[in-house]
């Protein structure tokens, strides 16, 4: 079952000082598609990392009922499943399906159901005769699937992925905006890919320099020119180059 | 990027591929244990020892070419030991210990043995069983936790670490003109800080990524092993005939 999430008036500093997160303030409904855009060194990412309780700032963050706190971690990361934005950072067990299987195993699921979720996480993710492979022999496109599978495992009620469409070509790009779109859990994609984001998201927050700027319908937040310039998202390049291509 | 594996020749068929990992761990242990306490200028034993290796690589089927290239891999350290022996003779006599009426030759000559059996019989080792196998087979024997967990992130990262030390050095290539002069050494420097850095930066990537699935610093395992009579018979075997050569019987 999707859960919904609350972030309230969140602001994070790493040790050298500068603020990332400034007074963050979000309402994401459960089993909702939930864009961040922003330039780099927003603090997307660093957002991201709140929602599971690896970084943690002053303010709140609430998963459905359960505040992010210390004590409530191990429940909190069994509701959200991130998905980092480089697979090798994600993929560490000799095999893929070891992989798959990290996340229920230390969740204390017995064998039988740790394979049961491992078969069907691979399924998912089109994965099936991966099981016995070597992640680190796969393409990008592959890993990047097969971390996807080791969250999918855990059956999470949020799953947040951190730049899910980087370095992939447009075909895989489908791919995997068909396979989101058809996830049941409530989604958090932070991307600097603005076209697949407003292609596949409910609602898009525009974060610059730690704060939100704007927060709507992608496609009404992406067609304010102004606004996606003054936040560094300028999209006029490829509205020209797209125009150029298509004249009609 | 293209990267040589520890347990490249592993899906091989052969009886000792075939034999528990723990056994294997164990019976390779023991018996560098038994080849190196064995006593200088014991020069016929440690032929009889080598053709039981030699034997070993047979069975095992493991190309003899790349036994010998991992083999070259340790030459140097194993060469420079031997060497220095009769080298420090000839240098400062006096300094020289007592060989128990053996030739510095002949001590020079038994650390060969004891260092190349050792080598060759690790790398038969780890040739002949996967290595998340010999992880297991570790872990099963009761070895410290935190053994399995480094030796297991370190064999995956190994080879990011060697793709990140491809790109830095193609990067450096592709603008640097001709070969990088000695001089130049402080950019070699550079670059090692680098791959310092970025292997510091993706640890920390890692272990938060290992912690968002609920890590708690155990690795979970429901693998199993299975330990079979022949197995356990074939090893005493092995360490007894060991035993005898070593003990003169």
């Amino acid at each position: 079952m999707p859960t919904g999430i609350k972030i309230e008036n969140l602001n994070f500093s790493y040790t050298h000082g500068k603020k990332v997160l400034n007074n963050i303030t979000v309402d994401i409904q459960p089993g909702e598609r939930f864009g961040v855009i922003g330039p780099s060194g927003a603090g997307k990412s660093t957002l991201l990392l709140h929602l599971n309780g690896i970084l943690s700032g002053q303010g709140t963050v609430q998963i459905g009922e359960t505040i992010v706190d210390k004590k409530s971690i191990p429940d909190v990361r069994r509701q959200v499943g991130l998905v980092f934005q480089n697979p090798d950072d994600q993929l560490f067990n000799p095999t893929v399906e070891e992989d798959v299987a990290f996340g229920p195993l230390n969740f204390g699921l017995s064998g039988e159901t740790v394979s049961e979720r491992v078969r069907e996480a691979l399924k998912a993710m089109n994965l099936i005769g991966f099981e016995k492979l070597t992640s680190h022999h796969l393409s990008l496109g592959e890993r990047k699937r097969v971390a996807l599978a080791t969250v999918l495992a855990m059956r999470p009620e949020v799953i947040a992925l951190d730049e899910p469409f980087s370095n992939l070509d447009p075909a895989m790009v489908m791919q995997l905006m068909k396979i989101l779109k058809a996830l049941d859990a409530t989604l958090v994609l932070v991307s600097q890919s603005i076209l697949p984001i407003v292609a596949c998201c409910d609602r898009m927050a525009i974060l610059k320099d730690g704060e939100i700027v704007a927060i709507g319908p992608p496609r009404q937040l992406a067609a304010n020119i102004e606004l996606m310039r003054s936040s560094g998202l300028d999209l006029s390049f490829y509205r020209k180059i797209f125009k150029e291509i298509f004249p009609e | 990027m293209k990267h040589d594996f520890l347990d490249k020749y592993s899906n091989l068929d052969s009886p000792i591929h075939r034999l528990d990992p723990r056994v294997k761990i164990l019976s390779v242990f023991l018996g560098i244990i038994i080849i190196v306490s064995e006593p200088l200028g014991e020069l016929f034993h440690f032929l009889l020892y080598f053709v039981i290796i030699a034997l070993l690589v047979v069975l095992s089927r493991v190309p003899l070419k790349y036994l010998l290239m991992r083999c070259l891999i340790v030459s140097p350290f194993i060469l420079m030991a031997a060497a220095f022996l009769p080298l420090s003779r000839m240098v400062s006599p006096e300094l020289q210990p007592d060989y128990s009426g053996y030739s510095v030759y002949q001590a020079s000559l038994t650390i060969l043995f004891k260092a190349y059996s050792a080598v060759i019989l690790l790398v038969l080792l780890t040739s002949t069983e996967k290595f998340q196998r010999l992880l297991l087979g570790i872990r099963k024997l009761k070895m410290p936790r935190l053994i399995g967990v480094i030796s297991a992130l370190m064999y995956r990262y190994i080879f990011l670490l060697t793709d990140e030390v491809l790109k830095t050095t193609r990067a450096r290539e592709s603008r640097t003109p001709g070969t990088l002069k000695i001089s130049k050494v402080k950019v070699y420097g550079n670059q090692m800080a680098m791959i310092f850095i970025r292997s510091w930066e993706r640890a920390h990537r890692v272990y938060d990524s290992m912690l968002s699935r609920g890590f708690n610093g155990e690795f979970p395992d429901t693998r199993k092993l299975r330990l079979s009579q022949n197995d356990v018979f074939l090893s005493v075997i092995f360490i007894g005939i060991l035993l005898v050569i070593r003990l003169g019987i």
